[in-house]
């Protein structure tokens, strides 16, 4: 399992933080999403194996946001 | 009553774009599993209202409860415009965060713990009968801004009748945009979301102006859009001091009829002002300065907020009946001091200017 974190642009309000927590269920391998509004990042704990880190970028720009590594 | 229908205008315009922004998701994907089992629009209709009923009792009790917690503390004059004042400037502050003015005013907004979004979310995939139930009284735990300043407002109101009147009124006009977006599925394009939250952006702030205005009215404070207003119109603004024989008010309206109104107390030491729903009028007061005097307050068919008079500097804080006359002993007071009154809800003020 890795730990990585990411600076999110674009996000507008709390429920931006609640629809990057989908990629739990949206992004196999994605394990935990824990997003936040307020300090504009995300920490995600993913299975190496099973997803990349660009896939995990790929799939928050599908959302509508952008990241990049912290 | 005004309030109520305020609450409904804003849950009409800034609070259903503002709140499906943050709950819109979890409707949808609760909406998810039928659009793919069922195939029918038709068939939508229920769930979505289910969820809409739901938050909408769940939401009323919660302003009643609100409302009781406020009439707790039976918010002083001060405590009121303090009150009034951390609304507007939390509203002041939702807005530029819309408006993405700086990073720091993401703060104004409360960030629910992961923990509790993800329990939500989770839910939402529940395909049950009761799941869009559920999780409409869910969305209580995941308030947007707007809803967060409509608390603050339930709990000023410091009546649970009227704390739940606001958030069921405020619910129920944040309603319609729920139930078309989720009934035709459809998402605002990219320009169209954006322009929408610059125009919600842009009633927050003026509503938090107001509210903030509101606050500095009801502290009597020297600084508000009232009191320059009033400072500018001086020089044609018509002098209130009651002499003898007693006046009738509506002649006093510059550039209009004269009102058909009861004519006002005067004499010796008698000053008057007559209470209308929409102010005061005169709005500034001439009173002889060093002399004790009684304002005598005349209203007539009045309902509005101007019946709950007050003057903050002097801890007055009175009823005013719908139509009748009351009298407020003032002490002496200095010359050139300004004494503001205001209604209970600093909507509408005005100023004795002690000569």
């Amino acid at each position: 399992m890795k730990r990585q974190v990411f600076i999110i642009h674009h996000m507008s309000c709390s429920g931006c933080a609640l629809r990057l927590q989908g990629l739990e269920d949206s992004l196999p391998g994605v394990r935990q999403v824990d997003a936040s509004y307020h300090r504009a990042r995300m920490e995600v704990v993913y299975d190496e194996g099973q997803v990349t880190e660009e896939e995990i970028i790929e799939a928050v720009r599908s959302l509508g946001y952008e990241a990049e590594r912290s | 009553m005004t309030e109520v229908f305020l609450a409904f205008v804003t849950g009409l315009t800034a609070g259903g774009l503002s709140c499906l922004a943050v709950q819109g998701g979890l409707l949808a994907s609760s909406l998810a599993g039928q659009i793919e089992r069922e195939q029918a629009k038709a068939r939508l209709a229920l769930p979505i209202l289910a969820f809409l009923l739901s938050k909408l009792a769940v939401h009323t009790l919660f302003g009643a409860l609100l409302g009781w917690f406020g009439s707790l503390f039976q918010l002083s004059v001060w405590a009121r415009a303090g009150l009034l004042l951390l609304i507007g400037v939390f509203m002041i502050g939702n807005g530029l965060r819309m408006l993405n003015v700086h990073p720091i005013f993401r703060f104004f907004t409360f960030e629910p713990p992961a923990r509790l979004t993800r329990f939500i979310r989770r839910r939402s995939r529940d395909q049950r009968l009761l799941t869009p139930v559920l999780l409409g009284a869910l969305t209580l735990l995941i308030p947007c801004g707007v809803t967060q300043t409509m608390f603050a407002a339930a709990v000023a109101s410091g009546s649970p009748l009227q704390g739940a009147a606001l958030m069921f009124a405020f619910v129920l006009g944040a309603s319609p945009v729920f139930f078309v977006v989720s009934y035709f599925a459809t998402r605002l394009g990219a320009h169209w979301e954006r322009v929408f939250v610059r125009l919600v952006a842009i009633g927050l702030l003026v509503v938090g102006g107001l509210s903030v205005e509101s606050g500095l009215n009801l502290a009597g404070s020297p600084i508000s859009f009232a009191r320059l207003s009033r400072a500018l119109e001086q020089p044609w603004q018509p002098v209130g001091v009651t002499p003898s024989p007693a006046p009738s008010v509506g002649g006093l309206v510059p550039d209009g009829p004269a009102l058909p109104t009861p004519t006002l107390p005067g004499g010796q030491g008698v000053i008057a002002l007559r209470v209308l729903n929409t102010g005061y009028e005169p709005a500034v007061l001439e009173a002889p300065a060093n002399q004790a005097l009684t304002l005598h307050l005349v209203t007539d068919r009045i309902y509005s907020c101007t019946r709950a008079f007050v003057i903050p500097a002097l801890n007055i804080e009175t009823m005013l009946p719908v139509s009748g006359e009351v009298a407020i002993e003032l002490p002496p007071q200095p010359s050139g001091r300004r004494l503001a009154y205001a209604c209970s809800m600093g909507m509408y003020s005005g100023e004795i200017v002690f000569k």
